[in-house]
């Protein structure tokens, strides 16, 4: 049975101009936030130890854990609030509907006992508190008239809950029933973040008008300010205090994270501005930040979360970072089968090393956005939505110069042929064009609507697969295609075809959920009736030793067969990312890297039965 | 009397060598046919007690509907022997229109027939009468 070996996870999903929140186990080292439908809970200890949460139906927004550290309340667009168990299996608490917009934070009570949450409720809830087991509320929040941005409770009784948000407003109020208070317009712009110290004392406030203002806990007057002397240069879009509850961390789209002292008068000075290395662009705007015991973790719009030691300020950061968006391709480079590379539609190529994780980004000097990609031994071919091919040679982690070449219509498919690199075969809606090195050598109007090809690896040899789910096999002559048989069998259109590694069989799934294998020299069928899936077939991928063939489909799951014994007797990994699977590949004989919608990578490990 | 709607007449044979799997255990599986020039039900095959479920599915031709009624033996939790018949409607998705549309029709008059049929099944491809399938649907 297939097991979970590894996961590498993905990164928050990020919006310009809007910070995210990201939250902590106040026991263990753990962070939590949330990406697409799913919320992660990442070890920062081992970054290689995480849990995924998928049962949100609509995307997460925030999540937290309670104060005792056994459940975790998390939130959606649509105004859900679940509360679920922390450990193992995650099991279901409770679920509410709370607002009738998107939550943006969630506040549970010190006592565990009550939940606050905020976000845009279409003018009338904005702000809703209620217990956590039954739901019922616990206060009327009126006083703020636009998306409320964040809030925060008072850990320490007396409780008070402070809100605040696009209205420039800081808002107080006291209860439990909670009832409007005060009011402050002290920002000159939307407040991104309120939180409170640890030991309620105080509260801060931090604005896109590069502010920070710092109130009593008690009675919510003001009583200083984050010094202005070298304060932030442009929003701030979150903050967090120490566990000691004297110095708070503040990110800022300045892409900076400054550390400042509050005193007991309230006044903040600057204690440390840290950067963080990168390429200088909007991706390094800082976005998120949370003060973990010893652990200062920000979080950039690229999605690169920098965790800086807090005894030791000036140590360089850990670096993590992974996918944001749908993970289309796999590759498995031949020379180092530890290192899996893989590319997300937004042009992000990902470099990972069993074992270790994270390993770098492909920095490539064109990012545009990539289609489908294909990694030979020295270099990685890409196919963008602009029409063109890249070449780019590849050095260990960096990429050297790329030669482009413009193909004149939309690349759905493209394939290597691994033993000569040099030529490609990239399909288009109506036909083929073939490349050596970034030459087109000839463009073929097929007539047929192509949906899927692959070349073999030596060059001799392509099939094509039609939208009408045949294949057509043609013999490479030169520098054009001759067609020599048409192979009927699939009943949907072809989505992938591949070769085994030794040239002797070759598998094709379609759309209509089914996979066959068919021989190559007799182009007979050799293992047919792969039909377990249900919903299209993604992606496919054949084992080094040619025993096993591994399918993903949309439907989540991915199922090995062996090639020697009947369909039936399958492994099924079920579940494997949430959305789809969207990309396979063998490591090695028993290991299975898969990839999909929900931008994680996981690695499986396959124990022969 | 029969026709595509009410469903096609039944062979008398039908019911005796059903019977016969009920009460003797003479058969593994039968698998039944309609004979549309003589407008009814008639057995196809018969199988051994000997026989296997992976000759049972080897008997169903790929791309034609039948009716077959496989005698499924099993051990439970509790360490029991127990057997429970299935009626399975092979109805692939490479056939004919107009034959899965018969058989479909005539489905429910030779149930009707059948007296003692445990779990009625539907297939449309060989793995939605996979082993596990049955398995699961046994309990």
């Amino acid at each position: 049975m297939p097991e979970l070996a590894e996961t590498y996870a993905c990164v928050p999903s990020t919006e310009r101009g809007r910070g995210i929140l990201i939250s902590g186990d106040p026991k263990s080292n753990k962070v939590l936030y949330t990406n697409g439908r799913s919320v992660i809970i990442l070890d920062l200890n081992n970054p290689l130890n995480v849990s995924v949460y998928g049962e949100h139906a609509y995307p997460a927004t925030v999540a937290r854990f309670s104060p005792n550290g056994e459940w975790v309340a998390s939130a959606d667009v649509s105004g859900t609030v679940r509360i679920w168990g922390a450990y193992n299996d995650h099991v279901l608490k409770k679920e509410f509907k709370v607002l009738s917009g998107r939550i943006d934070d969630l506040q549970w009570s010190p006592d565990g006992m009550r939940i606050v949450a905020c976000g845009d409720g279409k003018g009338k809830s904005l702000v809703r508190a209620f217990m956590w087991d039954s739901g019922t509320n616990v206060g009327e929040f009126d006083g703020h008239s636009r998306r409320v941005l964040s809030c925060a409770f008072k850990p320490t009784r007396p409780f008070r809950i402070v809100t605040c948000g696009e209205d420039f407003l800081v808002n107080f109020y006291e209860g439990p029933p909670f009832k409007f208070k005060q009011s402050h317009r002290d920002h000159a712009n939307f407040v991104n973040c309120v939180r409170y110290s640890p030991d309620g004392s105080k509260f801060i406030s931090v604005s896109s008008d590069k502010k920070g203002i710092i109130f009593d806990g008690k009675t919510a007057e003001k009583i200083g300010e984050l010094s202005s002397e070298d304060p932030h240069k442009g929003s701030i879009y979150a903050a967090s205090w120490s566990p000691e509850g004297k110095q708070v961390l503040t990110v800022s789209a300045d892409k900076t994270a400054k550390v400042w002292d509050i005193s007991e008068d309230g006044s903040g000075k600057l204690k440390k501005t840290l950067t963080c290395s990168g390429s200088g662009g909007v991706d390094d705007m800082l976005v998120g930040c949370r003060w973990q015991n010893d652990h200062l973790v920000t979080v950039s719009l690229g999605g690169t979360i920098s965790i800086f030691s807090a005894s030791n300020l000036e140590k360089s950061p850990l670096q993590l970072s992974g996918h944001m968006k749908n993970i289309t391709s796999l590759a498995v480079l031949k020379s180092d089968p530890k290192c899996v590379l893989s590319s997300s539609y937004d042009g992000l190529i990902v470099k990972w090393v069993q074992g270790l994780g994270y390993s770098g980004k492909l920095q490539r000097k064109e990012n545009s956005q990539i289609k489908c990609f294909a990694a030979a031994e020295e270099e990685i071919v890409t196919s963008g939505f602009d029409n063109k091919i890249w070449r780019i040679s590849l050095h260990g982690d960096q990429c050297g110069d790329g030669d482009s070449v413009d193909i004149g219509s939309q690349p759905k498919d493209l394939s290597l042929a691994l033993l000569s690199p040099e030529l490609a075969l990239v399909t288009t809606d109506s036909g083929v064009v073939m490349l050596r090195c970034t030459k087109v050598v000839s463009t073929i109007n097929l007539g047929f609507a192509v949906t899927a090809s692959v070349v073999a690896p030596d060059g001799s040899e392509a099939i094509v697969g039609g939208q009408d789910g045949k294949l057509h096999v043609f013999c490479i002559v030169g520098d054009s295609l001759k067609e020599e048989a048409v192979l009927e069998k699939h009943r949907g259109a072809i989505t992938v075809i591949r070769y085994s590694p030794d040239f002797s069989m070759f598998a094709s799934g379609d759309a209509n959920r089914e996979a066959i294998v068919w021989d190559r020299v007799s182009r007979e069928v050799k293992l047919k009736n792969m039909l377990y899936h249900t919903a299209r077939i993604n992606c496919l991928a054949w084992s080094p030793n040619n025993s096993m063939v591994a399918t993903g489909s949309l439907d989540t799951c991915v199922i090995i067969y062996e090639v020697d014994k009947p369909a039936s007797s399958r492994m099924t990994i079920k579940g494997a990312h949430l959305g789809g699977v969207y990309a396979l590949a063998f490591t090695d004989e028993h290991s299975v890297v898969s990839s999909g919608e929900d931008a994680c990578v996981r690695v499986w490990k396959l124990t022969p039965q | 009397m029969a026709n595509a709607a009410s469903g096609m007449a039944v062979h008398d044979d039908c019911k005796l060598k059903f019977l016969e799997l009920k009460a003797k255990r003479t058969y593994r599986f039968i698998v039944f046919k309609i004979e549309e020039k003589q407008k009814q039900v008639v057995v196809e095959k018969l199988g051994e007690p000997s026989q296997s479920y992976d000759d049972f599915t080897a008997s169903l031709p790929a791309d034609e509907c039948r009716y077959a009624v496989y005698d499924f033996d099993f051990v439970t939790a509790e360490n029991c022997q127990k057997s429970r018949i299935f009626f399975i409607a092979w109805s692939p998705d490479t056939s004919r229109v107009r034959s899965k549309m018969i058989y479909a029709s005539s489905k429910d008059r030779f149930k009707r027939e059948l007296d003692g049929i445990q779990v009625e099944l539907q297939a449309t491809d060989p793995t939605e009468m996979g082993l596990d399938v049955i398995r699961s649907r046994a309990n």
